[in-house]
């Protein structure tokens, strides 16, 4: 209780405290925050003070229950001993008693048993007595305890009682600072308030001075300026009605005018609308008919919409229908195809095997006509010679030499040519094994096709500086072989010029010699075209002077093209060995000059066989017997055939001449026969008289 | 006021023979007790109408006028208030809340009896002042705000718990309580009961005999049957999250016989497992109820991993070192963020397993030991852990035999631990030099706001000079909290403390 007083003394303290500080607080009222703060502090101040004062009775409490304990565990502990002791002492006591039992067995004497059992008596007496006094002292204990427990009880209603009490206290206290507080606050809010409000009173006031004062100087100055303007006013006024007056007058005599245009168009307005509601009934009616059309339209649309899907739909299915026989069309077409390739290949076969018969008839009719020209030779010799004594030389004909069909040799120019190998490499995969057989160009093994195809590449490429800059990108977009064809074309020409400007003379004995070795077929073709030849010729050696490397400077004597070939060299090294170029040239220039069309006829017949030269060579064998030497003939004939006549003549008198002798003999003999018969010897007269004499007659006649 | 235009007068359309009436009706209310807003545009209508251009809402506003010119509509209650009546009235039999207007559900609200049987209005009534009514009629006093602020709930609980505590085993009909729970399922989250009564013998007691008698015979004798099974209750609230309960019994007086206040066996092993199966439990509060260090295990064995249990309150029991020990092991195993084991009689190995637990722990805020006897040795093992643990903020050891040892180490530890806000050692031995020990320990901590030493044998210089470091903190303490930003630097500076809010 004197911990509670003393904790209560040090709250009022705390009070106290509080209640100067609040005097100090009314002082400066001025900061009204400050009074804030300040109030707060002392409000946690005492909220802190007030529950430490409240939570006094529970720490009091606490701290009693610890006394409590300390001391019930130290009672404990006493009673507990003390226990023990008494056990201990009633032990030795009842060890002794147990004892003294012993003994007591032991006596005898009834008077002695007496006395030990009255003193046995006695100490379990004494025992219990303790015992019982311990019970009493243990009970005595119970009952202050109780007490105790009441008293406890009594206690701690009361401390709730006080903490009730202080509780309450506390919260009025708490409330009437809360309260004092917030009017301290208010009250300081207010005073700031009052100062704040009398200052800008001021203010105001001052302001409002200065503003009057503004004020009447705007005022003034306003008159005088509402003086001016209204002087100014009066002017315009004066001004304004001079002119109001004119304007009057003008627009009066203008109203007059409008007034009469008014009327004229009044007048118009009302032909006009007569005019314009004509016109109304008649777009009425047309907008009526035009309905009607309209309507007539949309039944049209929706029928030619009708129409139009049912066009759709035959339009689908004939492009269904369509399809189908594009398809079976063209399956068609593939098998016709295929049909045309067996034809054609068909067609190849009996080409081969008609050119066979051809040539077989050929040889045949030439066969035969040969035989006939030869008879007609003898016959010619034989009549030179037997008839009319005349010396008789064979006649030399070309075309008796000709053995099997003629052939046109026409000579391929150099681009066929070049083409012709580059289609031939180009196809190589496919006629690997025909081209090789019938490399028309008889090189040697080493150079084959590919290299030259591979030489022609390479001057296309290296020589492209002949070619014009407008062909070129013309030709940028045909294809590899085309382009390298028309490229070499090109340069051929360009080279051909070139050559015939500078060395036209030069190459002439170069051909002529090869066209000599070449075969007389060919010979008298290129007899016939030479001029051609010449040219193509040099063409041709150009191209091979550029493309084989050459190891003859003197004979190609041209510095541009030796330097062409010096830069040509060093890139093309595996091309064509030097030693093989003379063969090479040899063998091209041999191979230029074979026939080569036994190639032709392998292939697709190019052209249609040229005939003219067969009747040519027909005629050419009929006419083996020139025509005099024919007029010869007839006239040998004639002459020959009349005296033939007259030989005929005299066979036939010769021959008549014996039948009548023979007839003369014959008749002799019947007329001997007759005469010698019996019938004459008795006929009266005897006939023998009577042909005496004719018979005598017609030996005379004949003889 | 502008539905009641509307709504009538689909009303009337379905009686035709009062149609007129009716519409007129609505019409003449809006005009005599419509309020002052509606009427200037009633009376502004016909003016209106003489406009050319407002002729189709003349049309549409064509009113009859009723003959009678005495009648007035004030007279004739409303048919919607007339219907509410109804539904008021009848509400037991036919509930009709939720197909109604907000508007007529409050006012069906307005009228409804709060005594009303729940079975009706548990499910289907959720306006707050409903239950307000309620409560405010079942009981005087009514602390909403532990309730969270919800009278529904307040309600519930407040019912439950007097059904709880009025319960007699054995004699009380168990579904009284189970017929609730459907009811209440969903608002009940806190259950607070501080009496179990305990089974009805047929045979009383002769208490008049002695009062030890009476003891040792509540002692001898074990009743078979416990206090009320909280199991099925518990496992049917779904949302409950506080248990606070006292096994003992209330207002006994003279009665008073030790076996009213008994915890048995088969009561701590209901409870172990009721409080295991509730997940949602938050708070367990058991108290004055006798509990001893085994059934201490046995509970706090049920209560290891918990996966939300953040406070625990075991005060004013008869918890030993073991019991003490076992709390330290749940230390370590849930999420517990307050432990409460205030009168008890944990000793100085207790203390020392709890320090144990104590210095790694990240999750207790709150320790309480209030009225133990730890003494120095468990004060100082306790004083030690605050060394490397950086959670608990408020510690109490007042009453339990702490001297001058324990303050010698804790002054070294306030210069620094930076969570702790509030130390209580009243009612120890501290003795003047700890005093001053203390007060040096003082002076470098800036974040302690509470330090109780009363009655601890401190010089009152001492004790003043501490309270004045106290106070300095809490307005540093304050000013952070307003404005954080501005003195974060200044802490920062200072050292890395936390900026306790």
């Amino acid at each position: 209780i004197t911990l509670i007083s003393l904790l209560f003394f040090h709250h009022r303290e705390a009070l106290g405290e509080y209640l100067d500080g609040k005097k100090e607080s009314e002082e400066d009222q001025s900061k009204s925050h400050k009074q804030k703060e300040e109030s707060r502090l002392k409000l946690a101040k005492l909220l802190l003070c007030g529950t430490e004062f409240v939570t006094n009775i529970q720490v009091a409490t606490d701290i009693r229950e610890i006394h409590r304990r300390v001391e019930e565990e130290e009672i404990k502990r006493q009673r507990i001993e003390k226990l023990e002791n008494e056990v201990k002492t009633s032990q030795d006591k009842f060890d002794e008693i147990t004892a003294k039992w012993e003994e007591g067995k032991q006596k005898s004497i009834p008077q002695d048993l007496w006395d030990v059992l009255n003193t046995q008596q006695l100490h379990c007496a004494g025992l219990i007595e303790d015992k019982n006094k311990l019970i009493s002292e243990l009970q005595q204990e119970l009952k202050t305890k109780d007490d105790q427990y009441v008293k406890d009880l009594k206690k701690q209603s009361d401390d709730i009682c006080l903490l009730l009490e202080r509780m309450e206290e506390q919260v009025k206290n708490v409330m009437k600072s809360f309260r004092q507080e917030l009017h301290h606050i208010e009250k300081a809010f207010e005073m700031e308030r009052q100062e704040l409000l009398t200052s800008n009173k001021k203010k105001w006031e001052r302001a409002l001075q200065a503003h009057n004062a503004k004020e009447l100087e705007y005022l003034i100055n306003r008159i005088k300026k509402a003086d001016e303007y209204e002087k100014q006013l009066n002017k315009q006024r004066i001004w304004d009605c001079e002119e109001y007056n004119m304007i009057k007058i003008k627009l009066e005599q203008d109203v007059q005018i409008l007034e009469q245009q008014l009327q004229h168009m009044k007048a118009t307005y009302q032909l006009n609308q007569e005019k314009l509601e004509y016109n109304f009934q008649v777009l009425k009616k047309r907008d009526e008919e035009s309905t009607v059309i309209k309507s007539q339209q949309k039944r049209k649309i929706n029928r030619l919409h009708d129409i139009l899907n049912n066009l759709r739909s035959k339009y689908a299915k004939q492009i269904k229908q369509f399809q189908e026989e594009n398809q079976s069309l063209t399956s068609d077409y593939k098998r016709l195809v295929m049909q045309f390739k067996e034809l054609q290949k068909a067609m190849r076969h009996f080409a081969l095997i008609d050119d066979e018969k051809f040539r077989e008839i050929w040889l045949m009719n030439e066969e035969e006509a040969k035989d006939l020209i030869g008879r007609a030779l003898d016959v010619d010799r034989i009549i030179h010679t037997h008839h009319l004594g005349l010396p008789w030389t064979a006649p030399d004909f070309w075309f008796l030499k000709n053995v099997g069909p003629i052939s046109q040799q026409q000579r391929k120019s150099a681009t066929q040519i070049v083409e012709e190998v580059l289609m031939q490499t180009e196809e190589e995969g496919v006629e690997e094994a025909a081209s090789e057989s019938e490399s028309y160009l008889d090189l040697p093994k080493q150079v084959s096709a590919k290299t030259t195809r591979k030489i022609l590449m390479l001057l296309c490429d290296e020589s492209g500086f002949l070619i014009e800059n407008k062909l070129l990108s013309l030709l940028l977009p045909l294809e590899k072989s085309e382009c390298y064809l028309l490229r070499l074309d090109a340069i051929f020409s360009s080279l051909h010029t070139l050559l015939l400007v500078i060395s036209p003379s030069h190459s002439c004995p170069h051909t002529f010699p090869q066209i000599t070795t070449g075969n007389p077929a060919t010979m008298e073709k290129t007899s016939l075209v030479l001029a051609l030849e010449m040219a193509e010729q040099t063409e041709l050696e150009g191209g091979k002077e550029e493309s084989l490397v050459d190891g003859e400077p003197e004979e190609e004597g041209e510095p541009e093209e030796k330097v062409e070939q010096e830069k040509e060299i060093p890139p093309s090294p595996r091309l064509i060995h030097p030693n093989d170029v003379l063969k090479i040239l040899e063998a091209f220039v041999k191979g230029l000059k074979k026939p080569r069309d036994f190639r032709a006829p392998l292939r697709v017949l190019k052209g249609v066989r040229d005939d003219s030269k067969d009747s040519e060579y027909w005629k050419a064998l009929t006419t083996v017997i020139p025509s005099a030497r024919q007029s010869l003939w007839d006239a040998l004939y004639t002459a020959l055939e009349k005296y033939h006549h007259v030989l005929t003549q005299r066979a036939n008198l010769l021959m008549e001449n014996e039948s009548l002798e023979q007839q003369n003999t014959e008749l002799q003999m019947l007329l001997q026969q007759y005469l010698a018969s019996k019938i004459n010897s008795e006929l009266q007269v005897p006939p023998t008289q009577v042909f005496r004499v004719p018979t005598k007659q017609s030996r005379t006649l004949e003889s | 006021m502008q539905d009641t235009l509307t709504t009538p007068t689909v009303l009337a359309r379905s009686r035709s023979s009062v149609s007129i009436q009716d519409r007129s009706s609505t019409v003449e209310q809006a005009s005599n007790t419509g309020q002052p807003p509606l009427k200037p545009s009633v009376v502004t209508l016909p003016a209106k109408s003489k406009n050319p251009n407002s002729g189709a809402k003349l049309h549409r506003m064509r009113r009859i006028i009723a003959e009678d010119a005495e009648w007035s509509l004030a007279t004739v209650p409303l048919l919607t208030e007339l219907c509410i009546q109804h539904i008021v009235t009848n509400f037991h039999k036919n509930p009709i809340l939720k197909q109604l207007l907000p508007e007529h559900q409050q006012k069906v609200l307005e009228h409804l009896s709060p005594d009303l049987p729940l079975a009706v209005t548990a499910n289907l009534i959720d306006n707050e002042s409903y239950w307000r009514r309620c409560c405010m009629q079942r009981w005087p006093v009514c602390h909403v705000a532990r309730h969270g602020g919800s009278w529904k709930r307040m309600f519930f609980e407040r019912h439950l718990e007097n059904l709880l505590k009025h319960f007699i085993p054995g004699t009380t009909d168990p579904g009284v309580i189970l017929d609730l729970l459907p009811l209440c399922r969903n608002y009940v989250q806190r259950i607070h009961v501080d009496q179990f009564l305990p089974p009805v013998r047929l045979l009383p007691q002769p208490w008049p005999g002695d009062q030890s008698d009476s003891g040792s015979e509540g002692e001898m004798e074990e009743p078979a049957i416990g206090h009320y099974q909280l199991g099925d209750l518990v496992a049917g609230l779904s949302r409950l999250e506080e248990l606070d309960l006292v096994y003992g019994v209330k207002d006994c007086g003279m009665n008073f016989e030790w076996n009213l206040f008994l915890f048995t066996y088969r009561d701590c092993h209901s409870l172990a497992a009721t409080i295991k199966a509730c997940h949602t439990l938050k708070i367990f509060r058991l108290t004055r109820s006798k509990v001893d260090d085994d059934k201490a295990r046995i509970l706090i064995r049920s209560l290891l991993d918990h996966p939300v249990l953040e406070e625990l309150d075991l005060s004013h029991n008869l918890i030993g070192d073991r019991g003490a020990r076992g709390a330290a092991k749940l230390l370590s195993h849930s999420h517990l963020r307050v432990l409460n084991l205030a009168n008890n009689q944990v000793r100085a190995l207790g203390a020392q397993s709890l320090a144990h637990a104590l210095a790694h722990n990240t999750n207790l805020i709150s320790l309480n030991l209030r009225l133990n006897c730890i003494e120095d040795e468990g004060g100082q093992a306790l004083v030690h852990a605050l060394q490397t643990n950086k959670c608990l903020t408020t510690l109490h050891l007042g009453g339990n035999e702490l001297s001058e040892p324990t303050a010698t180490l804790l002054s070294q530890v306030l210069s620094i631990n930076t969570t702790l806000t509030s130390i209580n050692l009243s009612c120890n031995h501290i003795g003047l030099d700890g005093g001053k020990q203390l007060l040096e320990g003082m002076s470098d901590n800036k974040t302690l706001l509470e330090f109780d030493l009363r009655l601890s044998d401190v010089a009152q210089e001492s004790e003043y000079l501490i309270a004045q470091a106290l106070c300095a903190n809490r307005e540093a303490a304050r000013q952070r909290a307003l404005n954080p930003s501005h003195f974060m630097s200044p802490i920062t500076a200072s050292g890395p403390e936390n900026s306790v809010g």
